[in-house]
């Protein structure tokens, strides 16, 4: 525990060091600001369809998710590995499982961060005396960040696999749109085992179903815990497997 | 401190390691010497808990690497030839994060950082960004890093690589201070670096360990020896004149190694130094020296030997200690492989010349010996061999005739 909240603050520190950081949430901030704008302007008028477009509703958001944390952890483990920082790690008195999950709440936070843009736009529509339900607000701002929370841990193993951090973003890329797009598959077969075996990996349809609509269920939120701690334990194994090769 | 025993790593195919069984007491400064790629790294990895061994098992401090790893990496000091550091951040901070790391509490993190800074020589640059410092500095900086949690064991890979000479002799210096305090493993391919600071030196060469013990326990259990080496004129009987040196008191024996000149020149085996003795007799004797000096085999001719056999002694080296070289290596026969496979690369004869073979007292080979001039032209004949010039047979082979024919009989 001690040892990942070390990581974790090393990581913020090497997040916001960078450039990077301060440069993706500028472009994210322009970006869903005019995006809330026109979901304002095309719900007519409907504050809680906006906020809903704005958190998961709409391809833009699915998009970001795709690229944005990818950028975030391609070099998190890739470069590290490569520089020897990963051997200096791994020899320091942590658990291997406790690096990647600092480095992992590290790209997980920042992601919040990114979406807690839409509370500054619900805090200025509510001065202007549309507030927007809660319900909706919280909850779709905490099923974005746990679906940002599994595409990170997707990001990590990427950057786990390889020494080169370009090599680990187009990897993650890859992974995430996969895992995004795999629920189209449902049109192959009316089968029901199928469609039931679908239905448990459609990241979209436990987001828009649940959280989207102001609903805290847990079983949609043990959803996105599972896949996100399946893929952190395939990244501690791949850290695992450096030590071996 | 720490116990090594049967260790071996397999990469594949490759074994980089290879049965590596040492133990390293309490406060104990050991040199891990070897060429590039011999296991060095491989080993210290291990020892680190970086890399989990194939077979064999490792402890530090009493702990298995492998079983209770966290254990183990509290009581060590790992510094990595890379000396991984975030160049983002600064000095300082990076000393906390790594105070963290091992739990230290705020208190202690401010002394530490305050007393490993001052160790280093650091403390008027604990606010620069590591990524600004020059690479001797990085270096300082590892070091300092490595040392915060106060470890029991210091493992260094190669501290020196990649500085120039001053920063070498400053890390050197910060290395011997820190020897009271720690047991040390440090890793170099330079020599006269851990002759300076180890008294204990590990060599491996392919994976193996083929020696382990104190400088003078190498030198004595490989087979070189220390000798005074006396030239001087001595008349013709040159035969009484072996026979006064070798009455002198410590003296083992005395290798004549034929006339240069009109001067015969002598090895004296002897374990202390006998230079003394040996002036004294020659100025009663009224022997015009020229030359009288002791010798004893550096860490460096010793590694060449046990490495690849007598192939690679240093030139100066190679017309004395060559004879005596080749016998240890055939002596030691884990090594005859290696020596082999220098000669037949061609790279021993080149230094080889004719006094190797022309020495009455060594074991020669059971071929006819076969003098060949110093090949090297600018020698002006200065160790051609007056004494036997005529026992060449037929014209005298060139360079590389030789070398054929040498490696055709290995």
């Amino acid at each position: 525990m001690r040892g990942l909240l070390a990581i974790y603050r090393r990581e913020m520190a090497g997040l916001f060091f960078g450039p990077l950081a301060w440069v993706l949430l500028a472009l994210v901030f322009l970006l869903n600001g005019y995006l809330f704008v026109l979901y304002l302007k095309s719900s007519g008028g409907n504050v809680d369809t906006a906020v809903r477009l704005s958190l998961g509703d709409s391809w833009a958001f699915w998009v970001l998710l795709i690229l944005v944390p990818p950028l975030l952890t391609m070099r998190m483990v890739s470069e590290e590995s490569k520089s020897g920082l990963l051997e200096f790690l791994l020899t320091a008195p942590i658990s291997d499982a406790s690096v990647i999950v600092g480095k992992f709440l590290a790209a997980t936070t920042f992601l919040a961060l990114m979406w807690s843009a839409v509370f500054v736009y619900a805090g200025a529509l509510s001065t202007l005396g549309a507030a927007p339900d809660t319900g909706v607000l919280i909850g779709g701002w905490i099923g974005a960040v746990l679906a940002s929370a599994l595409f990170s841990a997707v990001g990590l193993l990427a950057s786990a696999l390889t020494n080169t951090p370009v090599l680990a973003a187009f990897g993650a890329v890859l992974m995430n749109l996969v895992i995004v797009i795999a629920p189209l598959l449902s049109n192959l077969s009316d089968d029901p085992v199928f469609q039931r075996a679908i239905r448990h990996i459609d990241v979209i349809d436990h987001h828009t179903n649940s959280f989207l609509l102001g609903l805290f269920d847990t079983s949609y939120a043990v959803f996105f815990v599972a896949w996100t701690v399946l893929f952190l334990f395939l990244t501690v194994r791949a850290l695992e497997t450096r030590r071996w090769a | 401190m720490i116990s090594v025993s049967h260790l071996t790593r397999r990469f594949g195919d490759f074994t980089a390691l290879d049965d590596v069984s040492f133990e390293v007491a309490k406060g104990e400064v050991v040199g891990f010497l070897g060429p590039n790629g011999a296991g060095k790294t491989t080993t210290l990895r291990i020892l680190a808990g970086y890399l989990p061994a194939t077979s064999g098992t490792v402890r530090v401090a009493g702990f298995d690497v492998l079983r209770q790893s966290i254990e183990v990496r509290r009581r060590i000091g790992y510094l990595p030839e890379a000396v991984p550091l975030y160049r983002e951040h600064r000095v300082v901070e990076m000393l906390e994060f790594q105070a963290r790391l091992h739990g230290l509490s705020r208190d202690d993190t401010k002394r530490r950082i305050g007393e490993v800074l001052e160790k280093v020589g650091l403390t008027d640059r604990r606010r620069d960004l590591v990524g600004h410092l020059s690479r001797g500095l990085r270096q300082r900086a590892g070091l300092a890093v490595a040392l915060l949690p106060n470890p029991e064991v210091l493992i260094l890979d190669e501290p020196t690589s990649g500085l120039d000479p001053l920063q070498r002799i400053e890390v050197r210096a910060l290395i011997q201070q820190l020897t009271t305090r720690h047991t040390v493993i440090l890793s170099s391919h330079i020599l006269p670096e851990i002759e300076a600071t180890c008294p204990r030196v590990l060599i491996v060469h392919e994976g193996r360990l083929v020696a382990d013990g104190t400088h003078a326990q190498l030198v004595r259990s490989h087979g070189s020896e220390s000798h005074v080496r006396v030239e001087a004129v001595v008349g013709a009987d040159v035969e009484s004149a072996r026979r006064l040196l070798g009455a002198i008191a410590g003296v083992r024996a005395v290798h004549d190694r034929g006339r240069l000149g009109i001067h015969h020149q002598f090895d004296i085996v002897c374990d202390e130094d006998l230079r003394e003795d040996v002036g004294a007799l020659a100025a009663a004797k009224k022997w015009a020296l020229r030359e009288l000096s002791w010798r004893r085999p550096t860490l460096e001719q010793l590694f060449s030997q046990i490495a690849t056999g007598a192939g690679l002694a240093t030139p100066s080296a190679a017309r004395g200690e060559s004879p005596s070289a080749s016998a240890s290596s055939v002596a030691h026969p884990s090594l005859a492989l290696a020596s082999k496979a220098l000669a037949s690369t061609g790279l021993s004869s080149a230094p080889e010349t004719s006094t190797a073979q022309a020495s009455p007292t060594l074991p020669v080979s059971a071929r006819p010996a076969k003098v060949v001039y110093n090949l090297n032209p600018f020698d002006m004949g200065a160790s051609r061999d007056l004494g036997r010039p005529k026992s060449v047979e037929g014209p005298t082979p060139s360079a590389s005739e030789q070398r054929e024919r040498e490696s055709g009989e290995v």
